[in-house]
């Protein structure tokens, strides 16, 4: 029996147990529970303030659960959060770089952190970017689609075992977003990188996901595969889904 | 009429008011600090005219004629004398008597004042009567050594009613312990008058300056969006924290390094000036600080920078924009400024006692303190000085390493309410 559920802790990415989290009065998450395996790309899709950025921090270890438990790759987000730190890059949704270093110095700087190889790891970005010599100039030059690149490469240079994006290719013109889009899921199939991300672009999220999850008021209302659950709920999209769900429709 | 006027100025005089940095410059500092710069400036001046108007005279009468004795029921009018007979004014000094006798400064009256005063007053005019005043010499603001003119002029008022330049009063200084003679403390004072000012002057700017750039470091992250990036990384957050406050201590060191190539190129043309007008050399007199008293000045300003850069990079954690962030800082200021104004214009030995603990508590209070001090060849109070802002500094720097260690540093905000000033925690969710 503890043999299963060490096998089954090794197998599972990301293991949320009923997470709460009180800020003040307000209560950003009421015991909200989920599991990612390893390699998929799971997405958290809801409102504004359904408490899919507080999840994506308490797994990114930049804020403690009021209770509950968070584990990555088995690891508690807690009490082992610099081990963790080892193994997850994470993608803030207004993330940006320092203005007075060329996109260059920036990746540089971060591979230092990150990675074994970081020569390695900056010709991986440069590559992921496609921004080719516009790495050399100042990162306060760029326009907020090659920014975005910049830093999609940035996270996924290290090939780290979860990737956490918060809204990858949010405010980005159709043709930007679509190449961070692309990148992703190339990405993970070539290096078997699970990723957890949020958004609120449905179409985005029914592209990218394997499994989502619809976040409302803090808790995950429904969870399953985008395609199944547009035949569960008879919708046309994952719009439609979740507007049923939460009985908006 | 311009149309629209009114509904712009509405909104301009909205946002004017809710902004904390108008609070600051338009509220707090006419409502606080000028009172404040008010009472200390009139207190300055009261000590200063209380101590010209009633001092404590010792007189040391070496002569035992009957003009002396006039020359002090004349002084004895006025002011709080003790008379002391057949002692020099090396053993004043020596012995301490000055101290003793609670006063800064005496006057002696030599052997054949009576004589001279006899022969002056018996149609001898070319014959005059000589008093030596001898006054410590006090490095302090703007308003210290005008107790010396005081007596002065007591002297001066007995020539006019006896006979007019009867008396001649020559004028010495006690510096460190040595009688310098023919130097008169106010001149001197005059002289170094410069330093009174400019040092606090340039500390205050020095200071704020620092603290401008160092309270962006925190907020530039948040600004930028950097911050949650890098606390992300598999890094210590105290190497985050302690590469942010060596870079500003860097800057800090090259500040202070400039400052006293500045200050030391300043006293030496305050010297050159004085050798070349009224003939005082300040070197001579001990009145420039050695290399250790340099040293020493040095290393507190670093300190107190490092004290300032740490504490402005704890308060810009709590702002969300660089903005937000100077206008933190800015409620440091008045420890910044109040204390510079009132060493500019006060002696820190002549103040109250709970005055003088509040400047030695406040740690910007110290540069100041030091640069006095090391003229007075005071090195103690120097050592003093360093020991306590470094251990302001660790206590301050302690406390910004817990808040890198928590989630505080993300959601920690200031915030400024209608209804007061209110500490909070907020969190997109």
């Amino acid at each position: 029996m503890r043999k299963a559920s060490v096998k089954l802790g090794m197998n599972l990415a990301v293991e949320a147990k009923e997470l709460v989290k009180q800020f003040g009065n307000i209560r950003a998450l009421n015991e909200l529970s989920f599991d990612i395996k390893q390699g998929e790309i799971f997405g958290l899709i809801g409102p504004n303030g359904a408490g899919k950025t507080t999840t994506l921090r308490i797994v990114s270890t930049l804020i403690l659960p009021t209770s509950g438990s968070m584990k990555v790759f088995g690891i508690d987000a807690v009490s082992q959060a610099a081990e963790v730190r080892k193994i997850l890059s994470y993608l803030p949704e207004e993330a940006g770089a320092y203005p007075n270093l060329s996109g260059q110095e920036y990746l540089e700087f971060m591979a230092k952190f990150t990675a074994a190889n970081p020569n390695e790891a900056v010709k991986e970005a440069t590559e992921i970017s496609g921004l080719g010599n516009r790495l050399k100039d100042r990162a306060k030059t760029y326009s907020k689609g090659m920014k975005r690149r910049l830093l999609v490469a940035r996270a996924l240079m290290t090939k780290p075992k979860l990737a956490v994006l918060d809204e990858p290719a949010s405010g980005l013109d159709v043709l930007h977003a679509y190449y961070v889009r692309q990148i992703i899921k190339q990405y993970v199939k070539s290096h078997g990188v699970t990723v957890l991300l949020s958004s609120h672009n449905m179409l985005e999220v029914e592209y990218l996901c394997n499994r989502v999850a619809l976040v409302n008021k803090g808790k995950i209302v429904v969870e399953g595969d985008p395609t199944e659950l547009k035949s569960r709920y008879s919708s046309a999209n994952l719009e439609e889904v979740f507007a049923k769900v939460i009985g908006y429709a | 009429m311009l149309r629209g006027f009114g509904n712009i100025l509405i909104k301009e005089l909205k946002e004017l008011s809710r902004d904390p940095k108008i609070l600051i410059g338009i509220i707090l500092v006419p409502v606080i600090i000028f009172p404040a710069l008010g009472a200390i400036l009139g207190y300055a001046q009261q000590t200063a005219i209380e101590e010209a108007r009633e001092p404590g005279i010792l007189i040391l009468n070496n002569d035992d004629g009957n003009w002396s004795q006039a020359l002090i029921a004349y002084l004895n009018f006025n002011a709080t004398i003790s008379v002391l007979e057949n002692v020099s004014p090396r053993e004043v000094v020596d012995q301490g008597l000055l101290a003793a006798n609670n006063s800064t400064q005496f006057i002696e009256i030599p052997a054949g004042f009576s004589n001279n005063m006899t022969k002056h007053m018996s149609a001898d005019q070319t014959t005059t009567a000589e008093v030596n005043v001898f006054s410590e010499f006090a490095i302090g603001g703007i308003f210290s050594n005008l107790g010396s003119a005081g007596v002065t002029s007591r002297v001066y008022s007995f020539n006019r009613i006896v006979a007019p330049d009867a008396v001649l009063t020559t004028q010495s200084t006690i510096i460190k312990g040595e009688i310098q003679p023919n130097i008169d403390p106010a001149t001197l004072s005059g002289l170094l008058l410069s330093q009174s000012i400019a040092l606090p002057i340039t500390i205050m700017i020095l200071l704020t300056y620092s603290m401008q750039i160092a309270a962006t470091s925190v907020a530039m992250e948040k600004e930028e969006k950097t911050l949650e990036t890098l606390l992300t990384l598999p890094v210590d957050r105290f190497a985050v924290l302690m590469g942010k406050l060596t870079s500003a201590a860097i800057v800090s060191g090259l500040g202070a390094l400039a400052y006293m190539i500045g200050y030391s190129y300043m006293l030496g043309s305050v010297t050159m000036g004085i050798d070349t007008g009224v003939g005082i050399d300040l070197v001579a007199l001990g009145l420039v600080p050695s290399v250790l008293g340099y040293a020493l000045l040095g290393i507190t300003l670093f300190v107190t920078l490092l004290s300032g850069l740490a504490l402005a990079v704890i308060m810009s954690a709590f702002a969300d924009d660089v903005r937000g962030a100077t206008a933190l800082v800015g409620y440091i200021y008045p420890l910044i400024f109040i204390p510079s104004l009132v060493l500019m214009y006060l002696d820190i030995n002549t103040v109250p006692f709970a005055l003088k603990a509040v400047l030695f508590a406040i740690p910007y209070s110290q540069p100041i303190i030091a640069s006095k001090a090391i003229i007075a060849g005071d090195y103690l109070t120097v050592i003093l000085g360093i020991v306590y802002v470094t251990a302001f500094t660790l206590i301050v720097m302690y406390l910004a390493s817990r808040l890198f260690a928590t989630e505080k540093i993300l959601t920690a905000k200031l915030r400024l309410k209608r209804r007061g000033f209110k500490r909070g925690e907020t969190d997109e969710t």
